[in-house]
């Protein structure tokens, strides 16, 4: 099953429109997204405890240094890119909440996107429906998108980049990873298995002539070399060079730094979910702590490796096992970080064999994990507890969950989904 | 007139050495309150500017935006020295100084109130196994403002500050005196065990390298054969 020779492809246009009957999902998921917003500027308004996350404040206040002519990172603690202030001017403008509006939109856009991936992959409309449900009626995505924070953006553009590269339409597909690695780091995880899946195809097997290993490599390497992966290459580079270097202009060094290197180097030693936090804590001013830094990285690019490797055929599956791993294995996770593969798991959910009862313990576990963690981390910030210990165990216990969960997905995951395997049979 | 200042300056005077300022701290954790309490004696109906001059150790620190959106419901209002970098560990950073203006004018109460949330830093770990730092907040500095009687207040000290909260002229301010030791806030804030850091990290790179192998095997195992489970 090669990447090119999809021949269970019903519906080659991504882009035609959708059926009438999914179209009531699509707006009522809307409306109830936007019913949320109301309800959060109400709470603001009215309540002491506020619905509106603090990261929608730095935006906004960004925005607003934007629309005085000033750098957004004279707002502390903005380490996004210029474009979504710039975007989020209009909340200075028009109305305060037209950001939230920008990303319950993108939110919704990303479950039809999700709807017409597995279209695309040959399910039944029906089906298609219901998985999209998954993430359009989940109360999670709602309520991350409703109280402003950024990710339904990404989200739409790597799922946009899915749909693309499933049609292959490349141009478009590279266009939205050059925006969607700009916006954010961690969609440069994507590139391997996007690189191995737009490889030529292998060529006609020699039948039982042992080629030599060198030659094998050669033609390892100069299967890379070919009109697909240069024109992805190079249109996704044009993007993101393009923009790096207009706001390099516009913004110097510091938009580098707060984009970029503040990530990569982040040494931020409050608790989180990772299971490094406790040994980074401990560890932050010894001069060892740049070799711990390495070994901690080394396990996350070993695994990305691996599975962009063992899995580049199923290009979706390839990027949520990336993105999985690549947030479990990380120096700092928060709860954020989640939605970066919740948001591919509806594509791969047709192609589990998992029962209905494991599939739900394993959400049960995985919510379990995040309460175990949970529980220490608030008695340590707001009852005067020393948790530190239990916050590590818990950390390390969350990562253990998180590869179980993920090796049973891997365990049940079939080529094929399972209603072409019956019309195959 | 020159009778009306008198007045002024003797009620000033009163006011200098019979009133009081009291700090408490509130809430639990790493998000703490700090109300301090100013008892204005005698209680007559004069306007006069109070400030607060906070000297904040560099084991807290306030939250500039968090005090900008509170600013809409107080009566007070607060001005900081430098600019607050709100992540950085507290052995990396300094102290910092506030101005806490607060207003009698329009209330009848004696008593003026300014609740400032804090927030505590991470500290260092503490190598002999602690489990608890303690960051000690001492009590803000009450200052009087007056325009016209700077003579015959020899025994107080005088402190050139903001005038107001917009912090665009220095105006003298009259410190009243206060035991220096009196009233020290202690914060306890929790600390990583220093002392553990070798079984911590030997245990974290295990947990991590075990998980790392059975995901690896998993995925060259199905790699390979296509119907094998891990």
């Amino acid at each position: 099953f090669s990447y090119n020779h999809f021949s269970f492809c019903q519906t080659s246009q991504p882009f035609l429109p959708v059926p009438k009957k999914h179209v009531l999902l699509f707006t009522t998921s809307f409306l109830i997204r936007l019913v949320l917003v109301a309800y959060g500027d109400y709470q603001d308004r009215n309540m002491v405890v506020k619905f509106t996350d603090i990261d929608y404040h730095v935006f906004t206040d960004a925005a607003r240094f934007i629309t005085q002519g000033e750098s957004p990172y004279n707002r502390s603690t903005y380490r996004y890119t210029p474009l979504l202030a710039w975007l989020l001017t209009s909340n200075i403008y028009l109305t305060l909440v037209f950001g939230k509006m920008l990303f319950i939109l993108c939110d919704a856009l990303s479950g039809v996107l999700i709807y017409k991936i597995l279209c695309m992959q040959g399910l039944d409309c029906k089906s298609a429906s219901k998985i999209s449900s998954l993430w359009l009626l989940n109360p999670l995505p709602m309520g991350v998108s409703s109280r402003g924070n950024a990710e339904s953006i990404l989200s739409a553009l790597v799922l946009g980049t899915l749909l693309c590269m499933e049609a292959k339409h490349l141009a478009c597909a590279a266009v939205l990873y050059g925006l969607s690695v700009h916006m954010k780091i961690y969609p440069v995880t994507y590139a391997l298995p996007i690189a191995l899946a737009l490889r030529a195809p292998e060529g006609r097997r020699e039948e039982g002539r042992q080629k030599q290993t060198w030659k094998k490599w050669v033609t390892f390497i100069g299967s890379f070399l070919n009109y697909e992966l240069i024109l992805f290459v190079s249109v996704a580079g044009a993007v993101f060079f393009t923009l790096k270097g207009l706001f390099y202009y516009m913004y110097g060094w510091q938009f580098l730094h707060e984009t970029y290197f503040y990530h990569l180097t982040r040494r931020d030693i409050r608790h989180n979910f990772s299971p490094y936090f406790y040994m980074l804590y401990l560890t932050a001013d010894s001069r060892g702590s740049q070799w711990l830094g390495l070994a901690a990285f080394l396990p996350q690019l070993i695994l990305l490796l691996v599975a962009s490797w063992a899995f580049h055929r199923h290009l979706a599956f390839a990027c949520f096992l990336n993105t999985a791993i690549f947030v479990s294995f990380n120096k700092v996770c928060t709860s954020q970080y989640f939605l970066w593969y919740l948001c591919l798991l509806p594509l791969v959910i047709p192609h589990l064999s998992l029962s209905g009862k494991r599939g739900s313990g394993l959400l049960l576990l995985w919510f379990a994990g995040q309460g175990i963690w949970l529980a220490p981390a608030y008695f340590l910030e707001f009852e005067d507890y020393n948790t530190f210990f239990l916050i590590w165990m818990a950390g390390l216990l969350f990562l253990v969950i998180n590869c179980f969960i993920l090796v049973q997905i891997i365990s049940h995951y079939r080529h094929t989904p399972p209603a072409q395997r019956l019309k195959t049979e | 007139s020159t009778d009306d200042d008198q007045d002024h300056c003797d009620l000033f005077r009163q006011w200098l050495e019979s009133s009081t300022v009291s700090t408490e701290l509130g809430k639990r954790g790493f998000h703490r309150e700090l109300t301090t309490t100013v008892e204005l004696r005698p209680n007559v109906l004069h306007d006069i500017s109070v400030l607060l001059l906070y000297r904040w150790p560099n084991g807290v620190y306030v939250d500039p935006y968090q005090l900008a959106s509170l600013s809409a419901h107080n009566d007070w209002q607060i001005l900081l020295d430098s600019s607050i970098d709100l992540e950085v560990p507290a052995h990396k950073t300094l102290g910092f100084l506030s101005y806490v203006y607060l207003s009698n004018a329009g209330s009848t109460s004696s008593l003026l109130k300014a609740t400032i949330p804090v927030h505590g830093r991470y500290h260092e770990p503490s190598l002999a196994g602690e489990t608890f730092t303690t960051v000690h907040i001492k009590p803000p500095d009450m200052l009087l403002r007056t325009g016209k009687c700077l003579d015959r207040l020899e025994s107080y000290a005088v402190v050139d500050a903001p005038c107001t909260v917009s912090n665009s002229s220095m105006c003298p301010w009259v410190k009243i005196n206060r035991q220096q030791e009196e009233g020290i806030i202690i914060f306890q804030v929790p600390v990583g065990d220093g002392s553990v850091v070798m079984p911590v990290c030997v245990g974290t790179l295990l947990v991590t390298i075990v998980c790392c192998v059975a995901l690896s095997k998993c995925l060259f195992s199905l790699h390979v054969h296509t119907r094998a489970s891990c």
